[in-house]
């Protein structure tokens, strides 16, 4: 249940810590597991003390940036096709540029495992666990 | 009469006026004045019997009350069919058993989470392991059951890289492969759902170790040299 | 046109050489009296014949334009018993389905092109105490040698090939698996609703001077441009639901015939224990098997 006005965990090295959700798309109904949305970056992610002289370039991504990002954990319940129910206690996304790749390289956090069929194997396969 | 002079008729409409009025209840009483003498006089006509072998082409001449009534026609009610809503009185039900004789014909699934019945059932708090058909397991504290005959279901709740996880599955679905209780509850639970988990001051954390050492144990118990679980699903 | 003249005038000079002559038309010989024009006469002033297409305001043309969307076979009559789910042991996935039930559904009578217009078989199901019906129904029922139905309903089919012999049992085999039917039922009654409830109005504002009309309608219509009335058909509050409704393109799942059992696939309209109608759906092609059922 992603909407205008969400906001939103971003769990990649992009640089983007939280983002909110401006537009949904490619439906009239709010964003679930899978799907593209538009996001502006509203706060930077602090890399550790290491990355701290060269945050320009870890960070790919500066705040209110708008970049489309795909929803890859939702708080509302979604239903698998034998009946059971998958649901995470935030909401989270990835950023990927207009061509639908990721935009950072790596990937903390549990994702879903909707993203698979619905063409975002590369995002499955750099996330470190899914469910 | 209609050739009497016009003044007459003016002088009979006088007439009528000054005529005292009728009054009203006479004329209630005795509506029998107003009717016609053959009315009042006549009786009701008894039907005559018809005569004898009267042809056929007659009895159409006749009008229909005289004509003679045809016998009455009772024809037999026939009995219902049998019914197979008596044979089966609630069909859900039979559609359900059906299934639960395929999904689960030992009946052991039903007694793993019928958890009013068998004291050996998953019980809300335990911390349970749940290993689906396509390999990927999944473990978690059972926060509630939901005893609903085929769509039985139970609630599992974990943290999986610190983000809280639930997942709801159904007891019988074909892709739970096995349902294991890897830890009981210590104290028996109060409540029969325990939503007061997801709260952070109740919440449990990831119970991945617990399900770790439990695999390590049984694995040396059982003895058998297995790949070491690898540690992402 | 000749002038009119007084009969008596016309007629007698001229029946000697017209009148009592035999017309041989067609091989039969027809008497005729008075004038006959030397044209031979138009059998009907409009515009008859074999050749001529079939008037669209006809019948036929009505049964023609009709005969691609009714089914060649009759449906069934059947009770919605609730709702289940069937899993799939092979994919494991989880299928929620209606269970449906028929109960001594019979042919009571058929309608026919020639008498009614359009061909359909008349169903009944269930039973009824013959005390609690009419003499008329009653002698429907009897004279067809069929016991008194609780519901009878028609099925409309193509033509006289889908009239079932009446008196015989349409059970749950006369369904197969896996095809597909449409169900006909009447939805649930939710009573007397606002236009919100109904037909999804977005209401009126909380605030902003608006008093007691927060659920209501906002204008019912143009005023003096558009003739100063409501149309007709405009949405307004009214009773909701309670009325007939066709789920399309069912499939069927299980077929029990010994307990007269049919489940289909997802939901259909109306309460537990409503009447259903199901037939072969009209937008799949016919089922391939169309037997009558053996019972």
């Amino acid at each position: 249940m992603i909407q205008l006005k969400t906001m939103l965990n971003c769990i990649d090295n992009s640089g983007a810590a939280v983002v909110e959700c401006v537009n949904v798309l490619k439906k009239k109904r709010p964003a679930t597991v899978g799907d593209r949305i538009v996001v502006v970056v509203q706060k930077q992610r602090n890399f550790g003390p290491d990355s701290s002289n060269n945050v320009g370039i870890a960070n790919k991504v500066r705040r209110g940036d708008i970049r489309h990002a795909v929803v890859v954990r939702a708080k509302k319940e979604m239903q698998r096709p034998d009946g059971s129910l998958v649901k995470f206690d935030d909401n989270a996304c990835v950023l990927v540029n207009k061509s639908g790749d990721p935009i950072g390289t790596r990937m903390n956090g549990v994702v879903a495992t909707e993203l698979r069929g619905r063409q975002w194997s590369k995002i499955l396969s750099l996330a470190p666990m899914h469910v | 009469m209609a050739s009497s002079s016009p003044i007459l008729r003016q002088l009979g409409c006088f007439r009528s006026l000054l005529k005292p009025q009728p009054q009203p209840q006479p004329l209630l009483q005795s509506p029998l004045n107003r009717r016609a003498l053959s009315t009042v006089y006549s009786t009701r006509p008894t039907p005559k019997p018809l005569p004898e072998n009267l042809p056929e082409q007659f009895i159409k001449q006749l009008p229909l009350h005289l004509r003679p009534k045809d016998p009455k026609v009772r024809r037999p009610i026939p009995p219902p069919p049998p019914s197979p809503c008596t044979k089966c009185k609630d069909p859900v039900a039979a559609v359900e058993e059906a299934q639960l004789a395929v999904l689960d014909p030992t009946g052991e699934r039903r007694a793993l989470f019928d958890y009013r019945r068998s004291p050996r059932s998953v019980k809300p708090g335990d911390i349970v392991r749940v290993t689906f058909k396509n390999g990927d397991p999944f473990n978690g504290v059972c926060l509630s059951i939901r005893l609903r005959g085929l769509d039985t279901s139970f609630l599992l709740r974990n943290h999986l890289t610190r983000v809280g996880v639930e997942m709801a599955i159904k007891v019988y679905s074909p892709n739970v492969e096995s349902v294991e209780i890897v830890q009981r509850a210590q104290k028996r639970k109060r409540r029969a759902r325990l939503f007061y988990m997801r709260d952070p001051k109740h919440d449990m954390g990831t119970v991945e170790n617990i399900v770790t050492n439990y695999i390590r144990q049984k694995r040396a118990l059982s003895g058998k040299k297995r790949a070491p679980v690898k540690g992402r699903k | 046109m000749t002038p009119r003249l007084p009969g008596k005038l016309v007629h007698l000079p001229l029946i000697s050489t017209w009148g009592f002559q035999y017309i041989i038309r067609s091989q039969v010989p027809i008497r005729t009296f008075g004038i006959r024009s030397l044209n031979p006469p138009e059998t009907s002033r409009f515009n008859v014949g074999h050749d001529l297409p079939v008037l669209k305001s006809t019948p036929t043309a009505a049964l023609e334009r009709k005969a691609n969307t009714l089914p060649l076979r009759t449906g069934a009559i059947a009770t919605k018993k609730g709702m289940t789910a069937i899993y799939d042991t092979e994919t494991g996935k989880r299928v929620p389905c209606t269970v449906l039930q028929l109960d001594r559904v019979e042919v009571v009578s058929h309608k026919t092109r020639q008498k009614h217009g359009y061909y359909a078989v008349q169903l009944g199901s269930g039973w009824r105490k013959p005390a609690n019906l009419t003499k008329s129904l009653l002698g429907h029922f009897t004279a067809n040698g069929i016991s008194p139905k609780r519901h009878v309903y028609e099925f409309r089919v193509k033509d006289e090939s889908g009239l079932l012999p009446v008196g015989q049992m349409v059970n749950a085999d006369w369904f197969q698996e896996g095809q597909y039917v449409d169900a006909r039922s009447n939805s649930k009654g939710k009573g007397f609703a606002g236009v919100m409830k109904r037909h999804g109005f977005g209401g009126q504002d909380r605030s902003h001077g608006v008093s007691l009309t927060h659920r209501s309608l906002g204008s019912a219509g143009p005023s003096q441009g558009g003739g100063s009335r409501v149309y007709p058909g405009k949405k307004m509050a009214g009773n909701m639901g309670n009325e007939q409704n066709t789920v399309q393109n069912l499939k069927i799942l299980k077929v029990d015939s010994e307990n007269g059992i049919v489940v289909v696939n997802g939901s259909v309209s109306g309460p537990r224990g409503c009447v259903v109608r199901i037939q072969d759906a009209i937008k799949k092609p016919w089922p391939e098997d169309m037997s009558p059922s053996s019972s």
